[in-house]
């Protein structure tokens, strides 16, 4: 069934490489969004130790480069791990950090800090007398948190998040230099075989493509149920 | 009989600017007392520290019998001493906004069921029932599924003093309700609260509508730089004020 996308028998091989490649990032969105409403709320909270926290994690994650992170905690932190532990116990001590894992973790801290920025910007853009309508009602803060900041943040921020996941896809491509079977090892693996890196190299292409196209007819939807009840061109 | 609301030397600065400076009110069940004087007067200020959406650096302040207890935080700005109590008083004290303050992402019945729903638990086929009374009292049922950015600036605010009704709350507070609205739409506003008045709920109205003031209120006060300048029946506020200023006051608003 899938003849024309045989591709010199490494076509199902590319298909789980793009699988992989779907995983890997939408783990590490969720993730990011995790850390991204974690560090919003550090950067609004009234605690300066939390504000200070998520300062130096926006800084330091934004200001390095994605694949000095990824090779950084992949072989860095499996090495300094193994050096501890050996140092501390006396002993020979391994770790082996999954590629899949340290692949998500490190993706999602990276686009965490960019997702941190656009929450606290989507919660920030929220006004003060919706929040003072609920306060007024009687809505403890974290009620009122997560039943009227949270559902009108997302419409402020799906545009700016949608613009993290379409990066954070193609950030997947990192992962391939830590060994995880996506589909940029894949392509480079049969590119090594049967020397038609044209080939290879435009298939991909046109995957991450396609990924991206899905991505944003999806996010197109996405917004529009956020911004239900507002009229165009208001608020 | 505990009076509704009860303040007693009542001081709020913001920073170096003291705002109120030492305002005694009370407000027995039933009273509509209306409050106004010119911009800057702390009439808003007043009303918002009613139920703590500003916190008053010192006085007293008694909603019901229930005296809510004041402090100082660590870094020395005024703070309630126990947020659940204020949140409780919250509920007993309905709260109307000049900007209206619908929630935008909720329909309006969602927006009037909220509160009774996820605040005070109350079972959501009554209180949709109760919704749906109140939102053809105000006379927008119509609407009821309508988002808020979908009505008139005289629906949203008839659909919040039906939100703020819902809670059946003690004392209704309306901060300058009719001053974001166009001219031809104060009109359905006022005849909603002059509804509300006759049906003897205890209301405290700022507001800017002197007509509403006179005919309406069991009492009026006036507020000057902080202070109040004067205080009593509308017949003698109006036609017979001690205070100079607020004759100047009446004569430059009456028109």
């Amino acid at each position: 069934m899938f003849d024309f996308f045989d591709l010199y028998g490494y076509g199902p091989s590319l298909l789980r490489g793009l699988w992989m490649t779907i995983a890997v990032a939408s783990a590490a969105m969720v993730v990011a969004i995790a850390m991204g409403l974690l560090g919003a709320a550090a950067k609004l909270s009234d605690s300066r130790t939390a504000r200070t926290l998520a300062g130096a994690y926006t800084t330091i994650v934004r200001g390095i480069p994605e694949i000095v992170l990824l090779l950084l905690v992949y072989w860095g932190t499996q090495q300094l791990i193994q050096d501890l532990g050996s140092a501390i116990t006396g002993r020979d001590v391994r770790v082996d950090f999954s590629p899949f894992r340290a692949g998500v973790m490190t993706l999602g801290v990276i686009y965490g800090a960019f997702a941190t920025e656009v929450f606290r910007g989507a919660l920030a853009a929220i006004s003060r007398g919706q929040i003072e309508a609920a306060r007024a009602a009687g809505m403890s803060p974290l009620k009122t948190f997560f039943r009227i900041q949270m559902p009108q943040m997302w419409r402020f921020a799906l545009p700016g998040l949608g613009n993290v996941w379409l990066v954070l896809t193609k950030g997947t491509a990192l992962v391939s230099l830590i060994h995880l079977s996506e589909l940029m090892r894949q392509t480079n693996i049969a590119v090594g075989a049967t020397k038609k890196p044209f080939t290879f190299y435009a298939v991909a292409a046109g995957c991450y493509l396609c990924i991206t196209i899905v991505s944003m007819i999806a996010i197109h939807f996405l917004e529009r149920r956020a911004n239900r009840g507002i009229r165009a061109g208001v608020g | 009989m505990n009076a509704a609301i009860d303040i007693e030397d009542l001081h709020k600065r913001f920073g170096a600017l003291e705002v109120l400076k030492g305002i005694d009110l009370r407000a027995q069940n039933g009273d509509v007392i209306s409050i106004i004087g010119s911009s800057g007067s702390g009439k808003s200020t007043l009303l918002r520290c009613i139920n703590l959406l500003e916190v008053p650096d010192s006085g007293r302040l008694t909603v019901g019998g229930e005296t809510i207890g004041l402090g100082v935080n660590r870094k020395g700005e005024p703070t309630a001493l126990d947020q659940t109590q204020v949140d409780r008083i919250r509920t007993r004290l309905g709260m109307v906004f000049q900007n209206f303050n619908l929630w935008t992402h909720m329909t309006v019945l969602q927006n009037v069921m909220e509160a009774p729903v996820h605040v005070l638990g109350r079972p959501k086929q009554e209180v949709r029932d109760l919704s749906m009374a109140l939102l053809e009292k105000v006379g927008i049922a119509d609407k009821a599924d309508g988002y808020p950015d979908h009505l008139s600036g005289g629906q949203q605010q008839r659909a919040a003093i039906a939100r703020a009704l819902a809670m059946e709350p003690e004392v209704m507070l309306f901060d300058e309700p009719t001053s974001a609205l166009d001219p031809e739409l104060v009109g359905e506003v006022l005849v909603v609260m002059r509804d509300l008045a006759a049906e003897g709920r205890t209301m405290i109205v700022v507001t800017h509508e002197m007509g509403f003031a006179r005919e309406v209120s069991s009492e009026v006060v006036f507020l000057h730089e902080g202070k109040v300048e004067e205080q009593g029946t509308p017949e003698q506020v109006f036609e017979n004020p001690g205070s100079d200023r607020c004759r100047q006051f009446l004569a430059s608003n009456l028109n």
